[in-house]
C-alpha cells in the first residue's frame, strides 16, 4: 500500500533533513559575553588577539591557522605552540595601537583583559570595533565577578572560579564551530586538575597555610602578594593551602612584617624570565629570604618548604593547570610537615 | 659673683639655660616619636614586647622573645624611625638652605630637580631595565637626581652671569630641569610600563619607606649629620645672606664658595634622601617657615629647630600612613601633604596677619 512504501523512505529523509539543518545553523550565532552580546554571521575567518592567554586558547583549539596578529606577551610561547606561533605577525609585545588593530582587517577581536578592550580600554572600547562591524570577545576569567575599575589591577568582587577558563574555551570553541575539540580540552585540564588536588590531598598533610610572593618594587620593599580571590589565591585554595592574605585586591602589596607574623607553612614564590625589579629573579628572592633578619626566623625559610611555581602559571589561561601541577609535586616532595 | 653677673647681663645668662632647656626638650621630642615609631605598625605589638626587645638588644638582657617579634621591631621598625627621623631633618635642612641662598620663600630641595631626575633614574632602571636587575632603584635613583641637578646647574650658571645674583635663575632652571625629568617619566611609564610596573613607581614616587633596613639606617644617618654640621658651620653666612649676596660680600662671607658648597650640600642630602625612600614633598618647603615662626629668624636657631622639626614630622607622618586606614599603608608623601598643605596656609595667613 503507499502509506507503507514510503513510510520508511519518508522517515529517512526527516531525519536526513532534520539533521543537515541542525549541523548546518551554528550561523548565525549570538551569545552574551561580558556585558555585551557577540553576533556573528558566520565562523572568523580572521582573528587578532590581545592577551597570550586568548592567543594559546586558540592553538590548543587548533585555530591557529585563523590568527592575523597576536599582542600582549608575558614570555614566551608554550613550546607546542612554537612552530605555529612563527607564521602569526606579532602586532605589539604589549599594549597595540587600535589602527594596528583594525589594520589586519580581523573578523574577531579576542581581548584578555578588560583594561585592554573594554570601558577604560587602552586599546580601544568595544563599542569602537563594533563600530567597524567587528566582532570582539572578551574572556569571562577578567569580567566576572571583578571591578576592574577599582585597584591597579583590578579587584575581585567575587573569588576567581575555573569554571571561567573552561567557560573561555567552549565559548570560543563555539564562536569557531569547533565544539569536540573545546570538549576534549575541557576534559584534559579537568583531569589534570584533579590529579594534581589529590596528590596534596595523598600527601597528608593537613591545615596548611601558604603565601604566594609574586615580585617586589624594589627587593626589600612591602612585596606583591596572591590575594585571597584571584587566579594565584583560587589556585592555593584548589589545593587546600589557605592563604594568609586577605586583600581582595590581585595583586596587594603586603608588608613583609605582617606576612612574616603569620608564619605561613609553606612559602610560593615565582619565577619569571622578566629582568625588571630585582625580586623578579627568583633566586634573589630566595637569597633575600634567608638574609633578611625576620625572614630567616619564618618556618617555612627555616624548614626550607618554599615552592617555586612559573609566573605564566598565575594567569587565568591553560597555563593554570600547569602551575597547579608544579604546587601539588613541590607540596608533595616537601614531605610531613608540623601542621598549622 | 655669679649673682652679680646675672644680674648685670640677664640674657647672656639666661640664654645658654634657654638653649638647653630646648635642646633637652627637643631631645625628648625625638625620641618620643622613635618611641611611638617603633611601637605603632601594622600588626600589633605590646608596648612591653617592645621595651623587652629594646633591653634585649640595648642593655645585655635576656628575655625570652619570640625572634619574628624581635626582628620585627629591631630589624624593621626601628630603622624606619631613624630613617624617617634622618630624612625629616635632612629634608628640612636643605629647605632653610635653599630658602636662605635663593631668598624666596617657596624654595625647597625639590626645585633644582632632584625628585624629577630620580623619578627619571628609577623608571629607567625599573621599566625600561637599564642594568637588567643589578642595579636597584635607589641607584638609579641617585644617578637620575644627580643629573637633573647638573643639568639645572649648568643651565643656571649660562643663563645667569654666574654666581646666584639673580636667584630668579636658579629658580627657573630648577622649573625647566624638572619639567624635562618628568615628562622623561611619563614618557618611559606609558610607552613601556604595565600596570604592575607603574603602580610599583607609583608607590615609590609618593615616600615609601617599607624597604629600610640598618644600612640605609647608617647612611641616611650619616648624611644627615653631615649636613647638619656643614649647616651649623655656615649659620653666620645665611644670616648674611638674608640681605642678599651683595651684602653678604660686604660683610665678609666668601659669597661664591658658601653657595657651592652649601648648594651642593643640600642637593646631595636630598638626591641620597630622595633615592632610597622616594618622593616626600612639603617637608623642606613647610618644616622651615614653621620652625622660622617658633624661634625666629636667627639661623643658629632656625637650622636646627628645622632638623628636629622635620624629624619629628616625618615619623609622626610614618606612624599615621600605617595606622590610618586599617591593613593598609599609604605612601608617606601623601600624608606629608594633606598635612603640610594646610599647615602651609596656616603660616601663611598668620604671617600676612602679623605684617598687616
Amino acid at each position: 500500500m503507499p502509506v507503507r512504501r514510503f513510510a520508511l523512505p519518508a522517515l529517512l529523509a526527516t531525519c536526513v533533513f532534520t539533521s543537515l539543518s541542525a549541523w548546518a545553523a551554528p550561523y548565525p550565532m549570538q551569545l552574551q559575553n561580558c556585558g555585551y552580546a557577540v553576533s556573528l554571521k558566520q565562523a572568523p575567518a580572521s582573528v587578532v588577539t590581545i592577551g597570550q592567554a586568548g592567543t594559546e586558547m586558540l592553538y590548543a583549539l587548533g585555530l591557529g591557522d585563523k590568527l592575523v596578529g597576536t599582542s600582549l606577551w608575558f614570555n614566551a610561547v608554550l613550546p607546542q605552540f612554537k612552530a605555529i606561533n612563527d607564521k602569526v605577525p606579532r602586532l605589539a609585545d604589549n599594549d597595540p595601537s587600535f589602527e594596528s588593530v583594525i589594520g589586519k582587517r580581523p573578523a574577531l577581536v579576542v581581548s584578555q583583559f578588560e583594561w585592554m578592550v573594554g570601558k577604560d580600554g587602552v586599546v580601544g572600547t568595544r563599542e569602537q570595533f563594533h563600530d567597524l562591524g567587528i566582532a570582539t570577545y572578551a574572556m569571562p576569567s577578567d569580567c566576572e565577578g571583578k571591578n576592574n575599575l577599582k585597584g591597579a589591577d583590578g579587584t575581585r568582587t567575587a573569588a576567581y572560579d575555573v569554571q571561567a577558563l573552561y567557560k573561555s574555551i567552549a565559548q570560543l570553541a563555539q564562536l569557531f564551530d569547533v565544539q569536540p575539540q573545546g570538549e576534549r580540552l575541557v576534559k584534559d585540564l579537568r583531569e589534570r586538575q584533579a590529579k594534581a588536588v589529590a596528590k596534596v590531598q595523598a600527601a597528608q598533610q593537613p591545615n596548611l597555610s601558604a603565601a604566594l610572593w609574586f615580585s617586589s618594587a624594589d627587593l626589600a620593599i612591602d612585596p606583591y602578594m596572591a590575594g585571597k580571590n584571584g587566579v594565584a589565591g583560587y589556585m592555593l585554595q584548589t589545593l587546600g593551602l589557605r592563604n594568609i592574605v586577605d586583600s581582595s585586591e590581585e595583586w596587594p602589596t603586603v608588608g613583609w612584617e605582617t606576612i612574616a607574623k603569620a608564619n605561613p607553612s609553606v612559602l610560593v614564590i615565582a619565577r619569571m624570565d622578566r629582568r625588571r625589579f630585582p625580586a623578579d629573579d627568583y633566586q634573589k628572592k630566595l637569597e633575600f629570604l634567608k638574609k633578611d633578619p625576620v625572614t630567616q626566623h619564618m618556618d617555612a625559610v627555616k624548614k626550607n618548604r618554599i615552592v617555586i611555581v612559573d609566573a605564566d602559571a598565575l594567569q587565568g589561561s591553560i597555563r593554570l593547570v600547569d602551575g597547579m601541577e608544579q604546587i601539588s609535586d613541590a607540596v608533595r616532595k616537601l614531605g610531613p610537615a608540623a601542621a598549622r | 659673683m655669679m649673682e652679680a653677673t646675672a644680674s648685670a647681663r640677664p640674657s647672656a645668662l639666661r640664654r645658654p639655660l634657654h638653649g638647653a632647656a630646648w635642646c633637652l626638650g627637643a631631645a625628648l621630642a625625638l625620641l618620643l616619636s622613635v618611641a611611638l615609631g617603633i611601637a605603632i605598625g601594622e600588626t600589633a605589638l605590646s608596648p612591653s614586647l617592645v621595651l623587652q626587645v629594646l633591653a634585649n638588644k640595648l642593655a645585655g638582657a635576656h628575655y625570652a622573645i619570640d625572634p619574628i617579634s624581635q626582628g620585627i621591631v629591631w630589624n624593621y621598625r626601628l630603622p624606619r624611625a631613624l630613617v624617617a627621623a634622618s630624612c625629616g631633618a635632612g629634608l628640612a635642612v636643605s629647605g632653610v638652605i635653599l630658602q636662605s641662598l635663593l631668598r624666596n620663600a617657596l624654595a625647597e630641595p625639590y626645585l633644582l630637580g632632584i625628585s624629577a631626575g630620580a623619578s627619571t633614574g628609577a623608571v629607567l632602571v625599573t621599566v625600561v631595565g637599564i642594568g637588567a636587575g643589578a642595579i636597584s632603584m635607589t641607584v638609579g635613583a641617585f644617578f637620575g637626581a644627580l643629573c637633573a641637578f647638573a643639568l639645572v646647574a649648568l643651565l643656571a650658571h649660562a643663563a645667569g652671569s654666574g654666581g646666584l645674583r639673580n636667584s630668579g635663575q636658579i629658580v627657573l632652571a630648577g622649573i625647566a630641569g624638572s619639567q624635562l625629568f618628568n615628562a622623561l617619566t611619563s614618557l618611559i611609564i606609558t610607552k613601556s610600563g604595565s600596570a604592575e610596573q607603574a603602580r610599583g613607581i607609583m608607590f615609590w614616587l609618593l615616600g615609601s619607606l617599607s624597604g629600610v633596613r640598618w644600612p640605609d639606617t647608617v647612611l641616611t644617618a650619616c648624611i644627615a649629620i653631615t649636613g647638619l654640621l656643614l649647616c651649623l658651620l655656615h649659620t653666620r653666612a645665611l644670616d648674611a645672606f638674608t640681605f642678599g649676596s651683595e651684602s653678604a660680600a660686604a660683610l665678609g662671607v666668601p659669597v661664591r664658595r658658601v653657595q657651592l658648597v652649601l648648594l651642593l650640600a643640600a642637593a646631595l642630602m636630598t638626591a641620597v634622601m630622595v633615592s632610597i625612600v622616594g618622593a616626600i614633598g612639603f617637608v623642606g618647603l613647610v618644616i622651615p617657615h614653621a620652625a622660622r615662626m617658633l624661634v625666629g629668624v636667627s639661623h643658629r636657631r632656625l637650622v636646627p629647630a628645622s632638623a628636629m622639626m622635620g624629624a619629628v614630622f616625618l615619623i609622626a607622618a610614618d606612624v599615621l600612613s600605617r595606622t590610618l586606614i586599617r591593613g593598609q599603608v599609604l605612601p608617606i608623601g601623601v600624608i606629608t601633604a594633606l598635612v603640610g598643605a594646610p599647615v602651609f596656609a596656616v603660616i601663611l595667613l598668620q604671617s600676612q596677619r602679623r605684617r598687616g
